[in-house]
Parts: structure tokens; sequence; C-alpha cells
């Protein structure tokens, strides 16, 4: 069964602030999504809320089919939430790239096979053994987006991939972000800039005002908000 | 000046020629003190990990209340325990006065706040995508809690460092709940106190000695696993 993302009422405050209210918002497997909006308009705490890396103060999201298992304390292992800037474990590039494997149950041959394949996906075979730390900035972005794609999520959250790489970076993201799209993944990218990876995207939603409207779709027509 | 030199010569003498007193007391205050801090360790690691990553009422009273703790005087903490071990206190009839569990439980309190604000201060400098990306990652949290410790092991190394610092060291507390009985509960800050009271500065040079090279191994170690570290 196909994965779906169901979120309902959905309120986020800090303090007497509230940051957003979102009454309804869908998402399939394969559809991919640009989110848009400005600095501060809470893009980021929206996407941890639909990853399960933050609560929302009321409302619900759903993920379906279910898959968590509470007795594991573990995040649905099919939605990957990658940040604005990738954190890099201590280590090589390989075992970044190998850090998820090791929760799946995969025997050490199949990791080091799933490893490889997510070098060679990400063009960083050169820089296997290399230090984590020391890759540049578009580096670091391909090595994340490896670390998620060798786990085959069916959603990813991408926060703001694109601020801070140059261009041919940036096209080199896209390029990879298009072909998990093709794969089947849901990908939801936050961006408060058009870029090659937001053009990617079938729907346009805006975060305003606390509202999350849907701009463009290229297969419906939906408005989310008031 | 002779007097120091021929004091250190024959502290020397006494440390290669095998003495077997000398070597109890060393023997007595490592099994004490690793007792401690291997007792101590896990839980106050915990605790300072729920103190910086975890918000709830009272957390910041309770992080104050560790700081205020690391400076509690050792003899402060050893009268306490006095008054609860001795035969008319609540834990008297557990009869672990002047024994050596007694001292591990001291130094356990001595250590225990040092240990959870050093590790407090460790978890609260990762950086908190470490524990976002490796919980999306699929990391169960205490995989993720794992994984924190391997990104913090360098502030942690010195948090372990500093609390068997704090304990190897303390004369205070295992004087008055170890009672400095020769062969059983001597250890090398009570032996040197003792000693050097009695104007026999041989053994305790010899025992401060032992006590500045190991001071000095902790920090080599410590400081070439950071140097490591560093390496890329």
């Amino acid at each position: 069964m196909a994965l779906r993302l169901e979120a309902r009422q959905l309120v986020k405050r800090f303090g007497a602030r509230e940051l957003f209210r979102i009454p309804e918002f869908n998402l399939r497997a394969g559809e991919s999504l640009y989110l848009q909006g400005e600095n501060g308009v809470g893009k980021t705490t929206l996407m941890k809320i639909l990853a399960g890396l933050d609560k929302p103060c009321d409302g619900s999201v759903r993920l379906l089919p279910a898959r968590r298992r509470w007795w594991l304390s573990a995040l649905d292992q099919k939605v990957i939430y990658l940040h604005q800037t990738p954190y890099v474990f201590a280590g090589s590039v390989a075992d970044n790239i190998a850090y998820g494997l090791r929760y799946r149950g995969f025997d050490q041959q199949t990791i080091r096979q799933r490893v490889a394949l997510g070098l060679r996906w990400s063009r960083l075979e050169a820089l296997a053994e290399h230090d984590a730390v020391t890759l540049s900035g578009g580096e670091k972005q391909r090595m994340a987006l490896a670390r998620a794609w060798v786990l085959e999520p069916q959603l990813l959250l991408l926060d703001e991939p694109t601020a801070n790489l140059d261009v041919d970076s940036v096209s080199l993201v896209a390029d990879m972000v298009s072909g998990m799209v093709a794969d089947g993944a849901a990908v939801i990218v936050s961006s408060h800039q058009k870029t090659a990876l937001t053009r990617l995207c079938q729907r346009r939603l805006h975060l305003i005002n606390g509202q999350l409207r849907e701009v463009f779709s290229s297969t419906r027509q939906e408005q989310y908000g008031h | 000046m002779d007097s120091l030199i021929t004091t250190s010569i024959a502290a020397l003498e006494l440390l290669f020629s095998g003495d077997a007193e000398l070597w109890t007391i060393i023997g007595v205050s490592f099994r004490v003190s690793l007792s401690a801090i291997a007792i101590a360790a896990i839980p106050a690691l915990l605790l300072g990990f729920t103190l910086a990553m975890v918000q709830f009422p009272g957390r910041w009273a309770l992080v104050a209340i560790c700081n205020a703790l690391m400076a509690v005087p050792t003899v402060v903490v050893g009268l306490t325990l006095y008054l609860v071990l001795s035969r008319s206190g609540p834990l008297g009839e557990w009869h672990l006065l002047f024994t050596q569990p007694a001292m591990v439980v001291g130094q356990v309190l001595l250590c225990f706040p040092v240990l959870v604000c050093m590790s407090h201060s460790a978890f609260q400098s990762v950086d908190k995508r470490a524990w976002e990306t490796a919980r999306t990652l699929g990391a169960p949290w205490h995989k993720a809690l794992l994984t924190l410790v391997n990104e913090a092991r360098f502030a942690l190394l010195a948090a372990l460092v500093a609390g068997f610092g704090r304990i190897i060291s303390e004369v205070g507390c295992s004087m008055m709940v170890g009672g400095n009985i020769l062969g059983y509960s001597r250890n090398i800050p009570t032996a040197i106190a003792l000693e050097t009271s009695k104007g026999e500065f041989a053994q305790g040079v010899a025992l401060g000695m032992v006590l500045l090279l190991l001071a000095l191994l902790l920090n080599f170690l410590l400081a070439s696993v950071r140097g490591r570290g560093q390496q890329v």
C-alpha cells in the first residue's frame, strides 16, 4: 500500500504566539511539494512536526499505512527529515552513509553494498574514506541525501536543501531528488527562494500569516487554510 | 633543600623497593576510587543527558543544586555520611562505617555532581541536529544517546578524569567514613596526612609522587585522545 500523510487541525504555538494553524494537509506517495514562505514563518517547525521530530500543540499527523511500533521507540523509518545544514557524524563519509543502515537489521555485507551504491549515486566514491567533517557544503548535502537514499524513504523532507550551494551543486542535488521522486518517494522541499529543485515540484504551498495555502498544483486544485 | 632531596630519594627507593605497605595503600586507593567512578558514571551521564535534552519543570533548579554540590567540602560529605552510617544513624544496622564500601559510597557522592554538571555541559554543547539526525535515520532513543556520547566523547572523557581526580585525592570523606585502617581503608591521601603528621615524610612524598604521576598520565591520555580526534 502506497504511503499517505494526513495532518489535521495542526496548531503550533510558542508561548502566546501562534505560529500556524493548518486545518488539513494531505500528501501521497510520489508527490513532490514545494513549501515556500519567508524566514521565520514556521516552515522548519512544520516539517519537523510532519517528520515526527516535533510535536504540535494541537492536532495530529498520521502516516498510512501505520508502521510505527511504540515499543521500538523509533520514528517511522520511512520518513526522513534533512536539515538545512546537514549534521555530520564523527567518522568517514562511508561511516555516515552507513549510519541508518545499522538500525535496519541488515548484515554487514548488505550494509557495505548499500554504502557503495550510495557513494556512487552521490558521486562521493573518491571521498569514501575521508573524514566527513572536511567535506564542502555541497558534498555534505549530497552525503546527507545518500545517507537517506540508502534507506529507501517513502517521504523525504528537505529543509532549505540548496541554501548556500553554488549553481552546479544545486543542479546535482536537484537531479538526486528527482531520481528519488521517480522511484516513488514523496518529497517536501522548503525554500524561501525558487531554484532548480523547487521547479521540479508538482505542488506549491505557501505558508504565510500562519496559514498554509496551495498556490499551484499540476495534479489538482485545492486550498488549505482560510 | 638537602632535606627535600634526601626525602625524595628515600621516597623513590620506597616506591621501587616494592614496599608492601605502600603498594597496599595504592591498591586501596585505586580499588575504591575506580569502583566509585564506575558506579557513578552511567547514572550521572544519563542525568546530565536528561538535564541537557529534556525540558521539565524544575530542571534549572536541579542544575543549580548539582553545581552547588560540586563545591561542598569533602569533610562535610564525610560528616553527613558518618552520621547516617554510625550506629545511632538511620543506616547504622548496615555496619558500613570504617569499611571500603563506605568509602566508595562517599566517593560516589563526591564525584556524582561533578559528572552530572560536566556531562550536562558536554551534551549541551552537542548540536541538537545530531539527536534529530540520529532519530530520523531510524536510531532508537538509546542508540541515539550512544551516538551523542560518541559525539561528545572528549568532553565526557574530561568529565570522567575530573571526577576521578576529585575522589582519588580527597582526604576528608575517606578519613571520616574509612577510618584510615592500615591494610584495609588507608588510601593515598589519608596515608599522606597521617605520615606527615608523624614526621615520616618519605612515604608521604612517595604517595604524592604516585598521585602526581597519575594526574600526568590521565591528562596525557586525554590530550592524546583529543589530538587523535582532531587529526583530519
